[in-house]
């Protein structure tokens, strides 16, 4: 009796999660073996290509153009993570300590730009970027410039537009761990004559590190692999890995060349996040130690 | 006094922060909106004179039109069986307890780790091996996995909000499994369902990153389009298709604000 009940729910549990499981391996883990399958032929053909080789990872390794595009993709992804940290801490944080009803249209601020299309974005930046733009006309007017300037097609404004765009998950992020910090730690924190700042060091940051890590994360991994934003905002001037990797496939259709450098960059991310946090995590358990005794 | 003075300079910056990080979030959709209505022949800012024709040209445009149709078609199917897919994954998960839960919730979430660029072009190759490609299951798949990170957190949460002793009295009252789902669980979480639905539906509407690579028989989608042609001319009639889709999206977002608060989707 026993058994076949433990069956049956076994068999629900089977058939419940069987869809997904089923979706997921297909067109997820399938897609990205193959593309691991992809990178490792020789020539540039994929369909009729076949023999496994790591000309495409020699090809990549060796060419410094690439791994001087490789190093500039993650600078450049590490600079737009701690700057949506830098600025993105103190808003989700406010946020998170807001009554709910002041809290309600922050949020939909905060939300709207995660929601909409990324191209709309990009797009209402070429307005405020643009010879003709928001900046031009106004700094133009009050005399700052003689006459507009081209503000776009340069490093600084990708990375501005990359902040952006990924600020959403920071604030988001650090919002929601703050909201399970007890306002009292913060009152006892000053009741023992901690200063804002001491309270922040000391209370807040340590407490606030998951959340912190995963915004972290996620904007430094949709950095590096933005493609979008540096071919409209970058142009041809500003090379990062994703639009190189856009324009091996969709222009050069060199598949296997285009494969090897998607896998270069989804490795190496998850390698740099890797280490980010068991560099974190092994640093807050001693440190975590430390403030408790 | 030295921690008064450190408390005040904490307060401003954060103050200054904010205000810059609010207006700088908004300040793009507001300036799409804004140049929308131009009646110049070219985009800048300010906008000079109000007019509608962008708007007239944009409708008149068979590539937007048939863009936005294929967008909004592909959307409602993603909605509406990423919801399907993934109330039966997070019942499961958050219901029974089994071996490699763990593993399973993780695989749930991984869709949000894999970068853009390599699940687009994967699935590309992989279409291109089935000779699919000039069909909609790439984009129609593609947007599926990306949706299924998004509903089943939203349905997780909602399912771990609400008060199981409803469903338990249910049970001592020799209600069916079936029956307590659908007369208790569904009813009580409707909100939650709704949301994840919505979420998936502004997912793959709003897609690009992937949508880009999994362009069809000349059929792409709306986002695509406004990529395609940002990419080589600059006239306001994508502002006018821009300005539909924050449209979209902010009608979508109030809905959900109402629904279940917008905290709770973040």
């Amino acid at each position: 009796m026993k058994q076949s009940v433990l069956n049956r729910r076994n068999v629900s549990v089977a058939v419940l999660l069987a869809p997904m499981v089923l979706l997921l391996t297909c067109f997820l883990v399938v897609p990205v073996l193959g593309l691991l399958r992809s990178s490792f032929l020789p020539g540039s053909e994929f369909l009729a290509g076949n023999g496994f080789s790591l000309t495409q990872y020699v090809r990549f390794f060796s060419d410094s153009y690439y791994s001087s595009v490789l190093m500039e993709t993650f600078v450049d992804g590490l600079i737009v993570s701690v700057v949506c940290l830098v600025i993105g801490f103190p808003t989700g944080y406010s946020l998170a300590r807001l009554s709910p009803s002041a809290r309600r249209w922050r949020t939909m601020i905060v939300i709207l730009p995660l929601t909409l299309s990324l191209v709309v974005v990009v797009f209402g930046w070429l307005i405020i970027l643009g010879r003709n733009g928001l900046i031009n006309s106004l700094f133009v007017r009050i005399g700052v410039f003689s006459s507009p300037k081209t503000l776009l097609f340069n490093r600084v404004a990708v990375t501005v537009v990359l902040v952006q765009q990924f600020l959403p998950f920071m604030i988001l992020s650090v919002m929601s761990v703050v909201t399970q910090i007890h306002p009292v730690l913060e009152q006892a924190a000053a009741n023992l004559r901690a200063n804002r700042f001491a309270t922040f060091r000391r209370v807040i940051v340590p407490l606030a590190m998951p959340g912190v890590l995963v915004g972290f994360n996620l904007v430094f991994v949709l950095s590096i692999s933005a493609f979008i934003t540096p071919r409209l905002i970058g142009g041809a001037r500003v090379a990062m890995l994703g639009s190189l990797i856009y324009e091996r496939i969709m222009s050069e259709l060199n598949w296997p060349s285009g494969a090897a450098m998607a896998f270069v960059l989804f490795v190496s991310g998850l390698g740099f996040t890797a280490a980010l946090n068991a560099l974190a995590g092994s640093h807050l358990i001693t440190k975590g130690r430390g403030n408790a005794l | 006094m030295r921690s008064d003075l450190v408390d005040h300079v904490m307060t401003v910056f954060g103050a200054v922060v904010r205000g810059l990080v609010y207006s700088m979030l908004a300040l793009p959709a507001i300036l799409v909106v804004a140049s929308s209505f131009t009646s110049s022949d070219t985009m800048s800012f300010p906008p000079t004179g109000l007019s509608l024709r962008w708007y007239k040209k944009a409708f008149d445009s068979e590539v937007f039109m048939s863009a936005l149709w294929t967008s909004t078609y592909v959307a409602v199917l993603v909605s509406i069986i990423a919801l399907a897919i993934g109330f039966a994954a997070a019942f499961a998960i958050n219901r029974f307890s089994f071996r490699g839960k763990m593993f399973l919730q993780g695989l749930a979430f991984s869709p949000l780790i894999v970068p853009a660029v390599v699940l687009g072009i994967g699935l590309l190759q992989l279409f291109a091996w089935l000779d699919l490609t000039q069909t909609i299951y790439p984009l129609l798949l593609g947007h599926l996995v990306l949706a299924i990170p998004y509903v089943v957190r939203t349905v997780l949460a909602s399912l771990s909000l609400h008060d199981q002793m409803l469903e338990q009295a249910a049970m001592n009252l020799r209600a069916t499994p079936v029956q307590v789902i659908r007369r208790i669980t569904l009813p009580l979480i409707l909100p939650g369902l709704l949301s994840a639905a919505i979420f998936a539906f502004v997912t793959s509407f709003g897609n690009v990153t992937v949508s880009a690579f999994l362009t069809y028989g000349g059929n792409v989608t709306l986002p695509v389009q406004i990529f395609t042609y940002v990419n080589t001319s600059y006239d306001p009639v994508a502002a006018a298709v821009s300005t539909l889709m924050i449209i979209v999206t902010l009608a979508v977002i109030l809905t959900v604000e109402r629904l279940i608060g917008a905290e709770r989707l973040a």
